[in-house]
């Protein structure tokens, strides 16, 4: 009963901050949470095949940026597209390329697959470098319309304003996130789970491996789109940068540092990173330097991230608790 | 020799030495990769340090054969640090934090990097003996490109020599079929380990000094070779050495011809052949693992 009042609270506080954050904030903090919450969708997305399928993917950034291109491509050369089929334009655009893409890949793992996706990920970087005529190389597509958000004839919002922008992409992330979570705890998550713990183990249950790992696969590769879609809005800018190597090594980053075996690691990996980039920027430019000693000294020490870090702290405490309350009981 | 053979055999020759160099770089990651099962993600890192490094004893000694020699030793120990104090520390977690770790190490070497040296290409000069042209069968063609060739053969023949013909060899090859076994034998595996890490970052040392007086020294050094050596890897079979000579060999060949023919292209020409490969055999040309 406690623990529902509590969850319920929870969230009305979450919701209300998350509401009046641009009127205490300020418009810089305000851009910079848009781009925490995209990251924070792209890293639980990567998070996706990592954690809960055990694929680790260095090319996840060809989703993001591909999600990108869809979008502003499509913004750019239809005239009085909509916003939000806009966005769905950048989802199924990443989700085409992860269809294509899933025969091959879904049949390697391990460092092969890693492997893949670096060559894969270099050579959709090197299409949009070099496909000037379409993408604009290094210099992207810039200056596409942002089209209002409404009903026509009844409503509509200009999200040129960066507070309009912001409580959009806060509206879409968050039901990304959403969908993601509800997909990782219906009876098919369970199963991807399986795969990653014992893939032999599921086949012979007679669950199928390898198609379970393709569905996974589309499934990170659209809302990873998603997240670029609304990056390449927020922007109002993409570049072939959006594909290249250390998009591609951002949301590893932000996923081991929040920790690959919870659900919310990345989000916490993200809001870590944003934070240390925000305040190693003030005093160098060496934003990489910090980023990877980061890195370095989050597997050494602390392998499973700051979230484990937090499970094992909580565990400690409970244990302790529970002996000190009714001691002789040791569990 | 009419102008359209001297053509093709000029790129030929550009394309042997570009293979050989890549070679260099990719047999280095292979041997680490087929005995201890680390993807060195850094080793890019390694090949640009090393070119740093000769720049750095180059400007200091003026001599550039001490570069050649130092530059290579010096970052041979800074990969023996890496293997020492961080990978053997991470073994126990698995290949995933290994491979992490390795991308954390070569965004420090990068900061690093910019914050010695800064960002500007740095040129290098070469010694007199090794510049100009030599004229081969009525085709003049650069004395450098000729001594990369001849180095990397070296190179490649003392590799042999030292896998096939010592002790050492002997025991690396037997760690490459199993590991485990060689060290329950009574042999000091990660002193091994270590020593092949070393010499596999030695291997990308010289190919960074090699390379450096064609293209320059910048920080973007690391990424187009580091690419290109993942997909030899990748292509040619984890593990398998002759599987990555014949792989950069034919990927020199293709950029230095595609260049020719279809410049814009040309960088994707390698990508096409190794999805052609994997796609009809997964492991890779020469490879039994994944």
């Amino acid at each position: 009963m406690t623990n529902k009042v509590f969850k319920w609270t929870f969230w009305t506080v979450l919701v209300a901050v998350l509401a009046i954050y641009p009127k205490l904030f300020g418009i810089y903090y305000t851009n910079l949470f848009v781009t925490f919450a995209v990251f924070a969708i792209f890293s639980v997305s990567f998070n996706l095949l990592l954690g809960y399928t055990g694929l680790l993917s260095f090319g996840h950034a060809m989703f993001f940026g591909v999600g990108g291109y869809g979008t502003a491509l499509a913004l750019k050369h239809i005239r009085g597209l909509a916003l939000l089929p806009a966005v769905l334009i950048g989802l199924v655009s990443a989700m085409v390329l992860a269809l294509i893409l899933c025969p091959l890949v879904v049949r390697v793992s391990g460092t092969a697959f890693s492997m893949l996706h670096l060559a894969f990920g270099q050579l959709m970087h090197m299409l949009a470098y070099k496909l000037r005529s379409i993408t604009g190389g290094e210099d992207g597509i810039g200056g596409f319309p942002i089209p209002s958000f409404g009903i026509p004839g009844v409503i509509s919002i200009d999200m040129r304003a960066p507070e309009n922008f912001y409580y959009f992409a806060i509206i879409i992330l968050g039901i990304s996130l959403w969908m993601m979570w509800f997909f990782t705890k219906t009876p098919f998550g369970q199963v991807q789970v399986g795969v990653r713990d014992n893939a032999n183990r599921i086949g012979y249950l007679g669950f199928k491996v390898t198609q379970t790992k393709a569905v996974v696969y589309v499934v990170a590769g659209a809302f990873a789109g998603v997240a670029g879609s609304i990056y390449a809005l927020f922007q109002n800018l993409i570049s072939s940068g959006a594909l290249d190597i250390f998009t591609s090594f951002t949301p590893v980053t932000m996923t081991m540092v929040g920790g690959i075996g919870s659900f919310l690691g990345p989000v916490l990996g993200a809001a870590i990173i944003q934070v240390m980039e925000e305040l190693t920027t003030r005093f160098t430019e060496q934003v990489e330097l910090v980023v990877g000693l980061i890195l370095i000294l989050v597997i050494l020490f602390i392998p499973m991230g700051f979230m484990g870090l937090i499970r094992l702290l909580r565990q400690k405490w409970t244990v302790h608790s529970a002996r000190t309350a009714n001691p002789g009981r040791t569990s | 020799m009419n102008p359209t053979t001297a053509m093709y055999v000029a790129q030929g020759m550009h394309g042997l030495a570009y293979g050989m160099i890549l070679f260099l770089v990719a047999s280095g990651l292979n041997i680490i990769f087929g005995m201890m099962g680390i993807l060195n993600l850094a080793h890019a890192s390694f090949f640009m340090l090393s070119a740093y490094f000769s720049y750095q004893f180059l400007s200091m000694t003026g001599n550039f054969w001490m570069a050649l020699l130092l530059a290579p030793v010096a970052t041979a120990f800074f990969g023996i640090l890496l293997e020492r104090f961080l990978l053997r520390k991470i073994h126990v977690l698995g290949h995933m934090g290994e491979l992490i770790i390795t991308v954390g190490v070569s965004m420090v070497i990068l900061a690093g990097v910019k914050i010695f040296w800064g960002t500007e290409s740095l040129p290098l000069k070469i010694p007199p003996l090794l510049m100009g042209l030599v004229s081969i069968a009525g085709l003049d063609y650069p004395v450098y490109r000729l001594f990369i060739i001849a180095l990397s053969l070296l190179v490649l023949a003392i590799m042999a020599l030292l896998l096939y013909k010592t002790r050492l060899g002997k025991i690396v090859r037997a760690a490459v079929s199993d590991a485990d076994m060689v060290n329950a034998l009574g042999i000091n595996m990660p002193l091994v380990f270590m020593i092949v890490f070393g010499v596999g970052t030695w291997l990308a040392g010289v190919a960074g000094v090699a390379i450096a007086p064609i293209l320059l020294v910048f920080p973007g050094l690391a990424d187009q070779m580091g690419m290109d050596a993942f997909v030899v890897v990748v292509t040619g079979g984890f593990g398998s050495l002759s599987g990555a000579l014949i792989v950069s060999i034919i990927f020199g060949l293709l950029s230095s011809y595609g260049v020719q023919f279809i410049s814009q292209f040309a960088p994707l020409l390698m990508f096409i052949f190794m999805a052609i490969v994997l796609a009809i055999k997964p492991t890779g040309f020469f490879g039994e693992r994944e």
